[in-house]
């Protein structure tokens, strides 16, 4: 039993463009140019149960769009989309109930009432019990650590306190799958840490699943063996993240900090690798493989003298940006 | 049942908002009678002069206007949402109102509730109070329920029009600019249709039946037997309203979509 199926799910919009001038807002008046764009387009996948999935892609690629479907907010133009067992826009307001959604730009709380004002709305919105939302809540609200906020007022508390309330209102109902869109986004080092070890600690109890889209590959690095990428509405990538790393960030990155001045061509002929310019002239940047690192250091080091030396290995964040730039390749 | 207690919570949660901002109140509270006063004199003055119009008094058009206001403020207290093509729909505020398990237009009902336009209400009471006494008018004990069948209707005659137009933005972004003018038609429904031409009457009867909140009703207590088809239907066009409303919200809610974040 899967938590999310999506056949071949498309979603278009009609974009109105205006022309230009007041001759063309009169003409527009009549009639309208407008284009289909497809923000979606037939993607197919599914997500387990207890799993937790990372869900990238550049702005405009068709993230929050997929969210809106999977969630039932928006209907899809063509596909098959089962949550839960159900079809989220048909079904809606029994559907909601089975899942959490968090919206990191946009609050879920009242912004004049105090944080516990709002979970106890939540709480009869959600229709749950007195015990389920002791036992549950009292745990959620002890590990994300707002005890202190509860009394206070939404509008006066941090984007950090707030975030950390938005996640414990997406949790009264205790929902086996919770949508997180953006859930960091602003946030400091910290409280992202916080929020982090508090979904793997709901994921592990519960089982919840777990589907995250975010612009902050930590995130996903410490959350998601499995990600998906997106871009112009179709998956260019569907596997684990050690995967995607292994195939297209393999390798280090050792920058040199020479005390001379060096060419290229010097270094180029010293070492067969990347040479890769620093800030000027002193600095070179050599892209090479983990198992000749000790050899091209050894190299370097023996012909010139060095001011500063350090190692960095591709990040996530690269990796990502390289496919984006490059297009995906299998090798 | 459900929806029933969840009412009363939203409405408890508005109460302690209100609360919390004492002048708030205070200065709502002051306007919303001044504004009734002024209505008040207006009417007064421009029927101080014709003491007929049409053959209808001064007194029982004032009348028409007091019960014309009852349902008015309750078409204003729940049903207020003019400004839903801006907050909802621009802002993207539905996502929200579309994740949690409830009907979305009876949480947006309860979002933009202002019960203080109640007021509007007692005012209203004591209009129809004054040009009662004014009239000596009678009443027999099923004029209470019908009475409330026919606030009732006007309610909810107002709440479909507005909330047809509500919906008007699922389908195009069109800005909430005919709002205003719909409460300006709207205000047509509190004076005697038979002023106006046939057309404008005709309008008021069956395409924006305004003319249920105000004169068709109040006919009904002021005894104009000529117009009892129209009292009794009352109740009627306040379902027929809503529920086309209603429908016509839901299939909106299809088409609904999203604002890009």
């Amino acid at each position: 039993m899967y938590a999310i199926e999506v056949e071949k799910l498309r979603k278009e919009f009609k974009s109105y463009s205006s022309r230009s001038g007041l001759a063309g807002a009169f003409r527009d008046l009549f009639t309208r140019n407008y284009k289909i764009i497809r923000a979606v387009d037939d993607i197919s996948f599914t997500v387990k149960q207890g799993e937790m999935v990372g869900y990238i892609g550049e702005n405009g690629a068709g993230k929050s769009t997929t969210i809106k479907m999977l969630t039932g907010i928006l209907t899809p133009t063509s596909g098959r989309v089962v949550v839960n067992g159900m079809n989220p826009h048909k079904e809606r307001e029994r559907f909601v109930q089975t899942i959490g959604v968090v919206f990191g730009q946009r609050s879920q709380l009242w912004w004049d009432i105090a944080v516990q004002e709002s979970f106890r709305l939540l709480k009869k919105v959600y229709r749950v019990s007195d015990q389920d939302y002791n036992e549950h809540m009292d745990h959620v609200i002890e590990t994300l650590d707002i005890g202190p906020l509860l009394d206070k007022p939404v509008r006066k508390l941090s984007l950090g306190q707030r975030m950390r309330c938005e996640l414990a209102a997406a949790l009264i109902h205790n929902p086996p799958l919770l949508f997180l869109d953006e859930p960091t986004i602003g946030l400091d080092v910290l409280v992202k840490l916080k929020i982090r070890q508090f979904l793997k600690e709901i994921n592990e109890k519960y089982n919840t699943t777990i589907l995250l889209t975010t612009h902050d590959m930590t995130d996903i690095e410490a959350l998601c063996e499995r990600v998906i990428m997106l871009d112009e509405g179709k998956i260019i990538y569907d596997g684990s993240l050690q995967h995607l790393k292994q195939n297209w960030g393999e390798g280090k990155q050792i920058h040199f900090q020479f005390r001379d001045l060096v060419s290229k061509e010097e270094l180029a002929s010293l070492v067969h690798v990347t040479w890769e310019q620093g800030e000027d002239r002193y600095n070179w940047i050599a892209h090479v493989r983990a198992n000749d690192m000790a050899h091209v250091i050894g190299k370097v080091v023996s012909s010139y003298e060095l001011k500063d030396i350090h190692i960095r290995e591709v990040s996530t964040e690269e990796i990502i940006r390289n496919i984006y730039e490059e297009g995906i390749h299998y090798g | 049942m459900f929806y029933v207690s969840i009412f009363f919570q939203y409405m408890s949660q508005y109460v302690k908002t209100k609360l919390q901002y004492r002048t708030d109140l205070f200065v709502e509270f002051l306007s919303d009678l001044m504004f009734q006063g002024v209505n008040l004199i207006f009417i007064l003055v421009v029927f101080g002069h014709t003491q007929l119009l049409n053959g209808w008094t001064r007194d029982e058009i004032i009348f028409i206007y007091g019960f014309f206001l009852i349902p008015f403020a309750l078409f204003a207290s729940f049903f207020n949402i003019w400004d839903f093509n801006e907050r909802y729909i621009v802002r993207g505020e539905m996502d929200r109102v579309l994740t949690r398990p409830v009907h979305s237009l009876f949480q947006i009902v309860l979002e933009r509730m202002e019960l203080e336009s109640l007021l509007g209400g007692i005012t209203g009471l004591v209009v129809m109070g004054y040009a009662a006494s004014r009239l000596h008018m009678t009443f027999h004990w099923y004029d209470a329920v019908l009475f409330v069948l026919f606030v009732l209707g006007g309610t909810f005659v107002y709440a479909g029009i507005f909330i047809s137009l509500a919906s008007i933005s699922f389908w195009s972004d069109a800005r909430s600019s005919i709002m205003p003018m719909m409460y300006n038609i709207g205000n047509y429904g509190r004076y005697p249709v038979d002023i106006y031409n046939r057309i404008i009457r005709y309008i008021l009867t069956w395409i924006l039946p305004f003319a249920f909140v105000g004169v068709y009703p109040a006919a009904y207590f002021l005894r104009k037997t000529e117009w009892y088809t129209y009292s009794f239907l009352t109740p009627v066009m306040g379902m027929v309203c809503f529920t086309l409303s209603v429908l016509l919200w839901n299939a909106g809610i299809k088409r609904y979509r999203g604002a890009g974040n």
